[in-house]
């Protein structure tokens, strides 16, 4: 079934945090809903609509900003208590805006997480969990990596307080009171998290995730063994994932799947027959939504969903058909509500316009004071700099409350720019003398008017290290302009995992000397993304990777004055080596370096290699072939017969085919060039050079033969 | 919504801008585009079915489409009628080299000319007072008209090769003028032979459309898409996709068209001529090759007809009255609504940070700025102001010759870098300047260097703050770079150029030493009693530059650039409001040059027919080879066999390599030709008015008689 949903636009708000609107339950079924929504200005404010009109019901003041809310209740009685989590306070209103609660938890991390059920009340910072009972401290739990989102399995089904904890390196932490159950690896950074269908699904411990790479999956936490149940691949590549809800928007007995993406992507997906989720409607607000409900907002008996978005903007997709009072494209369909509304609009505006020419005038003024200063307040950027698995590139996003007038990219590493669909503006690049300003790109992006957000594509070079930055100037007076930083690691590609293939041979680097963990640990986080910045704790760390691009894997142990580096992949090895030895000079500190080198460890990377670069050759060549045999079949009148049946495949996949290379462009040159380091740092181990005997390699790869490959490198081309 | 009307697959590709309809038997369009493969036109015929033999092949008994072998790559198609009468529609194919004019009805050749300067693109109709119809090519620096018969009835130069052409009503006076967009940026308008506007744009100029009046639409290569009223812009748009195809198409029914536009992305919009404003768009799955209109389902109603590069084909016909001009599905009010809270939102958001200005302008702070700035947002004293002053710079520092633009803070307060934003002077539409973290200071080089003399606004966009700032204040400005920037003055020692153009005009010295203040970059204001001398230096290293004035109003213009002299002359001329100027043009230099490439002509042309005769004898001796070759086959002599095809593939070599030297040669003819087209271009442009004319006229009539005396001499005095 197909759902056909309008949009209406509600009300504007100011910037929210993720999860920060929930629509208010009603006794009744299909009763329109209240909708509480806090800001990060620190406004709660609770509205409903009335034909068409908001009406509000309580407004809070401004304070710090809000970070989570959250809807509560004694067990028994609907979840009508609005709890909303700012710096380390949480504050409790009642439905009416009556403030009945007001905790300061004193933990010294602020609140990013937080979940209500009866009188519990669990709470998250960066890395630490917490768990109260009626406001007393019951559990703690220190999580080594960043906590990205928050649950416990609903305590009216299940007796044991188990709280699922979404951490940035990829697992789901399954707690019992302060101890870890168990982890569970999921298909990425988990970001956000709901409980599955009523409560739970079956038996009120099945969970969806979302992921930062846009991924959705169900797991079952049982408190012994987990289980995946399914899992939706994001090859749209679509946004991460902010938001999940389940709601009946079709009205079939069976809750749908309403996700929310940071790339204002809203779908919904049913479930078929094998209770596998299909996508059933999608739609793409311009900017990220931070929380969305389904519900019942607008008008009586129409299903909606309600979604928030990071500039404040809450809208409905609304199942209510928006052209029933006039034909198509009437110029005026609504009535005076509508005129009401722009009026009223209007005079705000004006009066609006009247103070800000006069505060603009007095700021010009000021210009004449010698002693008077321009101070431009922050305003607040969302940003998102994250590694794609699919195709080892990074994408860069940024969004502003108010729309962008230009980026500009400034890189001193060397990094390519791609063309990405989503994003209108116009690029233009810069030619800069890279040795005096050490700029490798300088790049502005001039957005289209009304664009909030802004989505750019990079490809970045293992072995190149630096920092990209962007300078975001929003089309805003006083005009100003922020500067992001972002930092492009020496092992930029290369992506957390937590299994590791032991059959591999593997090169070791081993590093002994005078360093404290902490410092080890911060050369190994300089080199590595997806690596939380503070130490963990316990005395050894141990991290495993593999690269987006080969493959290959890494693992790294280290403790107080030793770490031990593993990798199949001798050019990994050679970078770390270079990066680690360069850090630890910078720091006046001794080194003591050793390495074991595998010999059969070159002929099985490339064997790992083999079957990526003999399908890109393989699709190289068929895509070459496209045109000619476009033309020979006009040329014979569109009969085929004659052609071989391989030819005749490509031409029947030749949309396929084109697709596919258009969507990883220079694969095959980022191929070559990594098999040319791993050429070259083989014989660097080995103490001689061989950059002359490149072009001869890149020969050996043009007419590409495995085995051949292997020789040349076991002879180092001699 | 509008939707569209029909929606086809043609499964043949589409070149892209290669696309027409003409109505072939006079009532029924047919689709016509020229596909991939390059070398063949199709013509999807849905409506009748009588082409067969000749040319034509059909290519099934099921198939709407026939084919049209040109064999050879297709550069332009345009149909229309040639016949005063107008009912038969005719098919003209362009290729690199010649002209084809097809009837398609009757599956004959109306006329072939050979156009050895291309035929990039093609336009029919009338042109200002010629009598027949004409078929208009644009080539290499070259216009060329015929009428049905094949005469060539109308011919002029351009500047650089045409890239678009189009007819229109340019000065309103119920006449077609002819305007064209050409690579070196401009668009000319032109009244049969003679310019009447000249329009310098940013990129080159790929599509032209007539729209209601005296508008035309244009595109270029850069994603801009636009409206000229006249020589005056209304509005333009630009995109980081590119326009293939422009046509103008009253699709909301208002009466008024709307510039259409089919983009390398596959989308289409409609957009208001006044405005600009997007009043439909549709999206196709792959790019755009062309649009056109045409009543296609042949029910009376004139449908807008899109092509895409994949051969899907989409027609819509124009919105009806219940529509109300309102194409797409949305809620005007809802938008209104967004727009306006969109403006509270900014109007909100600006007082908010006046107020934060004043909270922090009234905090305490006694040991300066240093502890308030903690947030690092560049708090800057507010009588900071940006100076911003342009010089040449001859050489300093090994940049070579360049404008330099230098930005300076009046304080101690940084510039993290600056933006300009300008069109035409950079690869892209900005340069931005970056110093390294280590070397900010309060001010800032920015060295300039523009390709061609036009006069351009340049817009900078400075961020000023602190060095550990990770927010700053932009500061925008707009300064003008004069048109002659690249020019330095220099000392009267510099020897005097060879070539000097010599006119009289009715004027005070100060008139022309005002001119010079304005157009060219002087440090100090140039002031003359009596006679003026002011020599220049070229910075692009085209030699030395004197402007000379006596008090009698006799003015030389010395520069060995004859480009740079037209320049000067169409400067001087347009800022003295001369209609026409007749000249005196010395270039000895030139004319030796041009008398070079006129003798090169002939020996390409000599050569040419040399290659082609033995062309001719390898042929013959082909075919006799592979009868004999033939013949020992079938006896089973395979000795022989083998010998005579042995021979025939060294022939066969031969003639690959004859036909290499001969394409080679035809570049050369190609590359000559263009140049004795651009030097007809420059002397013209040493005049003003109809004597530029005159001299473009006369210049072809001595090139088609052959006499090279003459042409110098029209080209020296402006006549013969």
């Amino acid at each position: 079934m197909d759902l056909n949903l309008t949009r209406v636009d509600y009300l504007q708000v100011g910037v929210t945090s993720p999860r920060t609107m929930r629509l208010l339950p009603e006794k009744k079924a299909k009763v329109p809903q209240k909708v509480a929504v806090a800001d990060q200005s620190g406004i709660l404010q609770c509205f409903n609509i009335k034909k068409g009109e908001t009406q509000m019901s309580f407004k809070t003041l401004p304070g710090n900003k809000i970070t989570r809310l959250e809807l509560g209740g004694a067990v028994g009685s609907p979840a009508d208590k609005i709890f909303i989590a700012s710096g380390s306070e949480v504050k409790g209103y009642s439905k009416k805006g009556k403030q009945f609660l007001g905790y300061d938890t004193n933990l010294t991390e602020s609140i990013k997480t937080m979940w209500v059920s009866g009188s519990h009340l669990f709470l998250g910072g960066n890395y630490i969990f917490n768990h109260y009972v009626d406001c007393k401290d019951e559990d703690y739990y220190l999580c080594s990596d960043r906590i990205n989102d928050m649950l416990c399995l609903p305590l009216s089904r299940i007796q044991e307080v188990t709280p699922v904890l979404a951490c940035q390196d990829r697992v789901l932490r399954v707690l019992d009171k302060s101890n870890l159950l168990y982890e569970l690896e999921v298909a990425g950074p988990p970001q956000s998290l709901a409980l599955f269908a009523d409560e739970g699904g079956e038996d009120g411990s099945e969970v969806l995730y979302g992921t930062t790479d846009g991924k959705i999956g169900l797991v079952h936490l049982d408190r012994t063994s987990p289980s995946h149940r399914w899992e939706v691949p994001n090859e749209k590549r679509l946004g991460g994932v902010l938001c999940l809800d389940n709601y009946d928007m079709s009205d079939d007995g069976v809750p749908d799947l309403v996700v929310g993406r940071d790339d204002g992507t809203i779908e919904i997906y049913g479930y078929d027959d094998a209770d596998e989720p299909t996508l059933r409607y999608s739609t793409s607000l311009s900017e990220s939504v931070s929380s969305l409900q389904g519900g019942v907002v607008a008008c009586q008996g129409y299903n909606e969903v309600v979604a928030c978005t990071y500039a404040g903007w809450i809208q409905g997709l609304t199942t209510e058909p928006q052209q029933k009072k006039a034909g198509p494209g009437e110029m005026v369909p609504l009535g005076a509500d509508a005129q009401n509304k722009l009026g009223t609009l209007k005079t705000e505006i004006d009066s609006l316009q009247a103070r800000v020419l006069q505060e603009r005038e007095k700021y010009h003024f000021a210009a004449m004071n010698d002693k008077a200063i321009s101070a431009v307040p922050h305003f607040d950027v969302n940003d998102k700099f994250t590694l794609n698995r699919d195709d080892a590139s990074y994408t860069l996003s940024i969004e502003v409350k108010a729309a962008i007038d230009n980026v500009l990219l400034q890189s001193d590493v060397p990094i390519d720019l791609l063309d990405t669909e989503k994003n209108s503006a116009v690029v233009s690049y810069s030619a800069s003398d890279t040795d005096q300003s050490g700029n490798f790109l300088l790049a502005t992006y001039r957005c289209q008017a009304n664009t909030t957000r802004l989505e750019l594509k990079i490809r970045s070079i293992e072995g190149q290290y630096g920092t990209l930055q962007a300078y975001i100037t929003p089309r805003l007076q006083p005009k100003s302009c922020q500067v992001r930083q972002y930092q492009i690691k020496p092992l930029s590609l290369h992506q957390r995992t937590h299994v590791l293939d032991d059959s591999r041979p593997m090169n070791t680097l081993k590093l002994t000397g005078q360093f404290s963990l902490a410092e080890i640990h911060s050369w190994v986080c300089f080199c590595l993304p997806e690596i939380p910045e503070r130490t963990p704790p316990g005395d050894t760390i141990n991290f495993y990777f593999l690269s987006t691009f080969l493959d290959t894997q890494l693992d790294c142990v280290y403790k107080k004055g030793e770490g031990t580096f593993r990798s199949d992949n001798i050019s990994t090895i050679s970078i770390l080596k270079d990066v680690l030895t360069k850090e630890a000079t910078r720091r006046k500190i001794n080194l003591n370096i050793s390495y074991d080198l595998q010999d059969n460890s070159i002929p099985d990377t490339l064997q790992r290699i083999h079957p990526k670069l003999e399908y890109q050759l393989l699709l190289a060549k068929k895509v070459q072939l496209i045109d000619a045999l476009k033309e020979l079949q006009i040329h014979e009148g569109g009969d085929l017969d004659f052609m071989s049946p391989e030819y005749r495949q490509i031409l029947e996949e030749s949309e396929k085919l084109q697709e596919e290379y258009k969507k990883q462009p220079c694969h095959l040159e980022r191929l070559y060039g990594m098999i040319t380091d791993l050429f070259i740092d083989k014989f660097k181990f080995k103490g001689t050079n061989v950059k002359t005997k490149v072009p001869q390699l890149l020969e050996v790869l043009d007419n590409y033969e495995l085995q051949n490959l292997i020789e040349f490198f076991n002879s180092g081309g001699s | 919504m509008l939707v569209p009307v029909f929606t086809l697959k043609l499964n043949h590709k589409i070149n892209p801008r290669m696309v027409t309809i003409g109505k072939y038997d006079g009532t029924h369009p047919n689709l016509t585009a020229a596909t991939t493969a390059g070398k063949v036109v199709f013509i999807h015929n849905p409506h009748s079915r009588t082409l067969s033999g000749g040319r034509a092949s059909e290519l099934s008994l099921d198939s709407d489409i026939s084919l049209l072998s040109i064999n050879k790559s297709v550069s332009s198609v345009a149909a229309g009628s040639l016949d005063p009468v107008g009912v038969n529609d005719m098919l003209m194919v362009g290729t690199q080299t010649d002209l084809l004019a097809y009837d398609v009805q009757n599956n004959t050749d109306a006329f072939y000319k050979e156009a050895p300067d291309g035929v990039n693109a093609i336009v029919i109709g009338t042109l200002g007072t010629i009598n027949s119809r004409l078929a208009i090519c644009g080539g290499n620096c070259a216009l060329q008209g015929f009428d049905i018969e094949g005469n060539d009835m109308f011919w002029t130069v351009t500047g650089d090769n045409v890239c678009s052409l189009a007819l229109c009503d340019f000065a309103g006076e119920g006449m077609s003028e002819l305007i064209v967009g050409s690579e070196d940026y401009d668009i000319r308008v032109f009244r049969e032979d003679e310019i009447i506007a000249e329009m310098t744009e940013t990129e080159a100029i790929t599509a032209l459309c007539p729209m209601t009046t005296s508008r035309f639409g244009y595109a270029l290569a850069n994603g801009t898409v636009g409206v000229y009223d006249k020589s005056s812009r209304y509005w333009r748009i630009k995109s980081k996709n590119q326009a293939v195809s422009i046509h103008s198409f009253d699709l909301n029914g208002d009466g008024v068209d709307e510039l259409i536009t089919g983009w390398t992305n596959g989308k289409i919009d409609a957009r208001s001529d006044r405005t600009g404003e997007v009043v439909f768009k549709d999206n196709m799955s792959s790019s755009i090759a062309g649009i056109v209109e045409g009543d296609y389902r042949a029910d009376g109603n004139t449908e807008l007809i899109c092509c895409s590069v994949e051969g899907e084909v989409k027609g819509f016909l124009p919105a009806t009255q219940e529509l109300k001009g309102n194409l797409m599905d949305v809620n005007i009010d809802q938008e209104k609504v967004r727009e306006m809270s969109q403006r509270k939102q900014n109007l909100l958001l600006e007082l908010k940070n006046y107020e934060e200005n004043a909270k922090a302008a009234a905090t305490d702070r006694p040991s300066g700025l240093g502890d308030l700035d903690k947030g690092k947002m560049g708090i800057i004293p507010a009588n900071t102001q940006l100076q911003t002053s342009l010089s040449v710079n001859v050489d300093s520092e090994g940049k070579g010759p360049h404008v330099d633009l230098f930005v300076s803070t009046t304080n101690n307060t940084i510039l993290r870098a600056v933006l300009i934003f300008a069109e035409g002077i950079f690869e892209g539409e900005s340069h931005v300047v970056h110093p390294n973290q280590n070397q900010l200071t309060n001010e800032l080089h920015v060295p300039i260097i523009p390709p061609k003399d036009v006069p351009v606004d340049l817009h900078i966009k400075a961020f000023v703050g602190h060095k550990s700032s990770n927010q700053f204040h932009v500061f925008e400005l707009t300064r003008q770079l004069p048109r002659f920037s690249m020019y330095s003055p220099c000392s009267d020692q510099v020897p005097e150029p060879k070539s000097s153009v010599t006119f009289t005009v009715n004027e005070r010295v100060q008139r022309i030493v005002m001119w010079i203040n304005q157009h060219f970059l002087l440090n100090n204001e140039l002031t003359c009693d009596g006679d003026l001398n002011a020599g220049f230096m070229s910075l692009r290293g085209s030699g030395p530059l004197f402007i000379q004035m006596k008090s009698g109003g006799q003015v030389t213009v010395r520069t060995d650039d004859m480009d740079l002299a037209g320049d000067i002359v169409q400067a001087i001329a347009s800022f003295l409001g001369l209609d026409e100027l007749q000249v005196t043009a010395d270039f000895p230099l030139h004319m030796e040059e041009l008398k070079g490439i006129l003798v090169k002509v002939d020996d390409f042309h000599e050569v040419r027919q040399k290659l082609t005769a033995e062309m001719a004898d390898h042929s013959n001796l082909i075919r006799s080879l592979v009868v004999r070759a033939e013949d020992a086959r079938l006896m089973g002599d395979m000795r022989n066999m083998r010998r005579g095809y042995m021979e025939l593939y060294d022939l066969n070599r031969d003639l690959i390599n004859g036909y290499k030297i001969r394409c080679n040669n035809h570049q050369e003819l190609l590359s000559c030709l263009k140049q004795v087209n651009q030097m007809i271009q420059k002397a013209g442009n040493l005049r003003v008015g109809k004597f530029k004319t005159q001299v473009v006229s006369q210049c072809r009539q001595a090139i088609k008689d052959n006499n090279v005396s003459a042409l110098l001499k029209i080209i020296k005095t402006g006549s013969s």
